[in-house]
């Protein structure tokens, strides 16, 4: 039963529906009261208006193309149309449009707030580049929401299927794709996964896909889900991925020992030599801490742990710690570990790389360095010898202990801790026997040398000298080893015994000699005498005789002649035949006859004082002789001061050829008219042949003479009360 | 019989050329040694006498000594050291260096003498 037309027009006020009855020009015939939500006029006020001044410009090209395919055979058209209203904002209605009798029948509703909603989830979608998709199990209908066409950089309005889908997945994983959605449909269950796809336009992109079911009578009827383009967030995860593995990489490229904890996963990663080393299996990147632990020592594990909680917890990002790792071997071998740590914003560490480095040679190293140390030091504090170790450039490296107490207390260094040379602590006339020395040591040769000091008590010590050049493993000089054995016992007994025994040959020698040279000078006369006697008592002619007897007389006065030399034979032309002139040390002479004299200055309170000379001038000169002279020198400078000050000085500087020897002194002096006198040669005449050795009291003619046969000179000034001063001039060796 | 006395010392050559003069024998005395190696080339000798100690700076009679033993003209001529050294070892010394006899002085011509005339009788056999 039809409506009528008063039912009708009541139902057509009081439905939801929007009903309008337009041409097909879009001209307003009639509409229901509704739809004056719609217009900014009265229903009533309907005549002569058209719907497309009232629907958004997008709508109006919708709706002029819609209406131009209705026909009698495709009566009936859906489309939704937007409102510009004046109170409501724009309001979407969806409309069914039919076509009947050149008028077109539209009856909308109103779906603003599923239109809102969808346009914002457009937005969304193309802000997140993520697309919607459903998909029908059952009559396998595809869809695609915008978003997926653009992600694919396909045209919207291209059909979907589920094969087109699938075409953009590389053929590889095409199949696991459509594996993922056939067990959603059978096992109910969501997923998602990330792929590759190549897009329509050739663009490779990273998507991330998920899929719900949605399920009624426990059957899949649809599957919800969305794609989203990650593409930047998947190149980012790969590049950070690269550069983890290029790091990775980089550790197993180098040759050592490398690791990298990451402390949060509890995971340490190790390097192959590492791996090499401790015997992992090369295969496996990862070892957790715990197996690690497991390889330290027992003997380490807990202060090696107490190192490492240590380490995590202390300021900076250094980490150090060491203990000993059992290796492939199974044998247990020193390691240190030198790590830089990376901390989190609350300061913990999160992760430490670091070096893991095998320094079992070097403890075995450092245990044998220190051993040979001990036994080194061993050798030098022997006890027997004054040992000094010396470097290649004459530091000392080490000494015993005595030899350190003699530099301290003579040169006030102590070379354990200040850096010193050895020549620069050692007594003045050691130097160039040192050098010397020091120097063939360093080629190679062991060398052995007898050296005088005098000690600090101002007697003369005899050392034994010996120097032996020390070598590295590969036959290197790196040291020098010397040492000082006191021989001075045994040198002086030696000594003693040889000037005994010289002094003996000597005297023997002279009174042979002058035995022998009388005996010929009285033998030759007396053989004209006898001669002529013989003559005579043998009946020679007489004129002959005459003649015989004046040769007589002549022989009687030569050997009268001889008797009177006899007499007045000197001690000096003896001295003369038996010098030894060697080359000699002057500082070394003239100190040694200073210390002689020393007790006797000091029993008079004087200051008595030696000024040697740095150059350390040479002389060939009788050693004997010259002490005696100067000797004397000295003697008598002390005996005539009472007090006041002796000084002894060197000078090998003012002179070219000549060295001064100078003995100046604050005592009575000598008045110039005695300046002959005291060199007076009378003097010595009183002088006997025994006395040669005898060191004091000759006089001081006697130095002069001797000064004068070793070719030098004694030069006088003094002034009466105020002082002497000697100046003993002799050939310097060039 | 030929004699050279090498002597510097003028009363003890003289006085040996008056002993020797005695016993049949030509004595040429030389007073030094330059002077004694002119005589060995001119004249014919059978005995050389030297005294050792010549003089100061002057040749020794050891070294002449040498310098005959070097001539061929001296082959088997006899020469004699007389010297005043006379000391213990001396006459060992200059037997050692070469002398066929040594006479220290004062001379005990005695001996001399009969030494001379046991050269002169071996010369008269040979000749």
């Amino acid at each position: 039963m039809p409506f009528t037309a008063e039912q009708f027009g009541i139902l057509a006020e009081k439905t939801l529906h929007f009903l309008l009855i337009l041409k097909k020009d879009g001209k307003i015939i009639t509409c229901n009261n509704r739809c004056e939500m719609l217009f900014p006029f009265k229903a009533d006020e309907i005549k002569g208006k058209y719907i497309t001044d009232y629907i958004i410009d997008a709508d109006v090209k919708i709706f002029k193309d819609s209406i131009a395919t209705l026909s009698d055979q495709n009566a009936i058209l859906s489309k939704s149309l937007s409102f510009a209203t004046e109170k409501e904002g724009v309001l979407a209605l969806k409309f069914n449009l039919t076509y009947h009798n050149d008028l077109i029948y539209a009856a909308g509703i109103d779906t603003t707030e599923e239109y809102k909603e969808h346009r914002a989830l457009i937005t969304l979608s193309k802000l997140t580049k993520t697309g919607a998709w459903y998909y029908n199990p059952k009559n396998k209908e595809m869809f695609w929401s915008r978003g997926c066409y653009l992600i694919k950089d396909l045209d919207p309005d291209t059909p979907m299927t589920r094969e087109k889908g699938a075409s953009f997945y590389p053929e590889k994983s095409r199949k696991n794709v459509e594996n993922y959605l056939d067990n959603l449909i059978k096992y109910k269950e969501p997923y998602e996964y990330t792929e590759k796809i190549v897009t329509a336009k050739g663009n490779e992109k990273w998507i991330k896909v998920v899929a719900q079911p949605v399920i009624y009578k426990n059957e899949v009827i649809y599957v919800n889900g969305t794609i989203a383009d990650v593409t930047d967030r998947h190149n980012y995860i790969e590049k950070l991925k690269y550069n983890e593995e290029t790091k990775h990489l980089a550790l197993k490229g180098i040759q050592s020992g490398l690791f990298d904890h990451l402390i949060e996963k509890n995971e340490v990663f190790y390097s192959i030599d590492f791996k090499k080393m401790l015997g992992l299996p090369l295969d496996q990147d990862f070892v957790p801490e715990e197996v690690f632990r497991e390889m330290i020592h027992p003997d380490d594990v807990e202060a090696a742990l107490k190192r490492h909680l240590e380490n995590l917890n202390k300021e900076g990002n250094h980490y150090y710690n060491f203990y000993r790792l059992k290796n492939q071997a199974g044998e247990y071998r020193h390691y240190e570990v030198h790590g830089f740590r990376r901390k989190d914003n609350n300061g913990n560490t999160t992760r430490m790389i670091g070096n893991l480095i095998d320094v079992h040679q070097k403890k075995l190293n450092e245990k044998t360095i220190a051993e040979s140390k001990n036994r080194l030091q061993a050798i030098v504090n022997n006890g027997f010898a004054y040992t000094v170790l010396l470097d290649i450039e004459g530091r000392i490296l080490m000494t015993d202990k005595e030899s350190l107490k003699i530099i301290k207390r003579d040169s006030k260094i102590d070379p354990t801790k200040t850096e010193s040379f050895f020549i620069d602590v050692m007594p003045l006339n050691f130097k160039n026997s040192f050098a010397h020395s020091f120097n063939e040591a360093l080629k190679g040769n062991s060398i052995k040398k007898e050296v005088e000091r005098i000690n600090h008590n101002g007697n003369s010590q005899w050392l034994e000298s010996k120097y032996a050049p020390v070598f590295d493993n590969e036959y290197k000089i790196n040291s020098i080893l010397v040492s000082f054995h006191d021989i001075t016992e045994q040198k002086l007994a030696e000594q003693a015994i040889k000037e005994a025994h010289i002094k003996e040959q000597e005297l023997s020698n002279l009174k042979s000699n002058i035995l022998s040279n009388f005996s010929h000078e009285i033998r030759t006369p007396l053989n004209g005498i006898l001669t002529i006697s013989n003559l005579l008592l043998n009946n020679e002619p007489l004129e002959d005789q005459g003649q015989l007897l004046n040769y007589l007389e002549e022989s009687k006065d030569r050997l009268l002649d001889t008797m009177n030399k006899l007499s007045n034979f000197s001690e000096i032309d003896a001295i003369h035949a038996n010098l030894t002139f060697e080359e000699l040390d002057v500082n070394y002479l003239v100190e040694t006859s200073f210390i002689e004299y020393k007790h006797m200055a000091e029993a008079k309170d004087l200051d008595y004082t030696i000024e040697l000379d740095e150059a350390c001038p040479q002389t060939k000169i009788d050693k004997n002789l010259f002490r005696l002279a100067l000797n004397n020198i000295i003697h008598n400078a002390i005996k005539y001061t009472s007090k006041g000050s002796v000084d002894i000085s060197i000078d090998s500087k003012s002179l070219e050829k000549y060295i001064y020897i100078y003995v100046k002194d604050s005592g009575i002096g000598i008045d110039k008219k005695n300046f002959e006198k005291i060199f007076d040669p009378l003097v010595q005449e009183s002088v006997g042949i025994s006395r040669k050795y005898e060191g004091t009291g000759v006089g001081l003619s006697l130095s002069k003479r001797y000064i004068e046969i070793l070719g030098g000179k004694i030069k006088l000034k003094s002034k009466l009360g105020i002082g002497t001063k000697f100046a003993i001039i002799i050939p310097k060796c060039l | 019989m030929n004699i050279l006395y090498v002597e510097d010392n003028k009363i003890n050559a003289m006085v040996m050329d008056k002993m020797l003069s005695r016993t049949d024998s030509k004595v040429t005395i030389a007073e030094n040694g330059s002077q004694a190696l002119k005589v060995v080339k001119d004249k014919n000798l059978d005995l050389i006498l030297v005294d050792i100690n010549l003089g100061l700076n002057q040749m020794d009679g050891c070294e002449l000594l040498q310098r005959f033993r070097k001539l061929d003209i001296l082959n088997n001529i006899p020469v004699f050291a007389v010297t005043a050294y006379a000391m213990p070892g001396d006459e060992q010394r200059f037997i050692n260096i070469g002398f066929d006899k040594y006479f220290s002085k004062p001379v005990n011509f005695d001996k001399l003498l009969s030494v001379i005339s046991s050269i002169k009788g071996k010369e008269n056999k040979t000749s």
